[in-house]
């Protein structure tokens, strides 16, 4: 019976695993979140004239996001090489 | 992202996980939304309730986040997808 209700609660969870797959997914979206809230102070002016984003803006948010990825790993880049070269982190 | 790597039991683990994470997202949302079109729009004190310039600015400051918020998960998918697989 157990056999279809609960196939999972016989396998093992891993515990190591886990907390590394919960920090890579705290990760990406604690780095979406401040995209979002970056690029809008940048983008989107506080005068809201109309609901839709207009073609600037929309641009604007499209360059936004794509530059903070640039910069994401610029520092990404040169924290490793710092740690690399044994400089304190 | 990929959660073909683990068992079933793990993989309820981390839905269960994403399910919390949503709600408090949700809620996270919900109040930096009233908070950013608060600060925004409304700074006249001199009646109580909402003229209907500030609620007309309240209702596009939500569309309009909620529009950017969404192109910007768009624009994150498709670097995100590129970083991992390479550029197609």
């Amino acid at each position: 019976m157990s056999f279809f209700m609960n196939q999972a609660s016989n396998q093992t969870v891993n515990m190591q695993n886990m907390a590394m797959a919960e920090q890579e997914l705290e990760m990406v979206s604690d780095l979406f979140n401040r995209i979002v809230s970056s690029c809008h102070q940048k983008c989107i002016p506080k005068t809201y004239i109309e609901g839709d984003l207009n073609k600037g803006e929309a641009v604007c948010i499209d360059r936004c996001v794509s530059k903070f990825f640039e910069v994401n790993k610029t520092i990404g880049t040169k924290l490793q090489q710092m740690s690399g070269a044994g400089l304190p982190m | 992202m990929d959660f073909s790597q683990f068992n079933d039991a793990e993989r309820n683990h981390l839905q269960r996980v994403m399910e919390q994470k949503q709600m408090k997202d949700f809620l996270k949302l919900y109040s930096g939304l009233v908070e950013r079109c608060f600060t925004d729009c409304v700074n006249d004190f001199t009646s109580k309730t909402l003229s209907s310039k500030e609620d007309g600015c309240v209702q596009k400051c939500a569309d309009k986040f909620l529009k950017h918020s969404e192109r910007v998960g768009q624009r994150f998918a498709e670097a995100n997808a590129e970083m991992m697989g390479g550029p197609k």
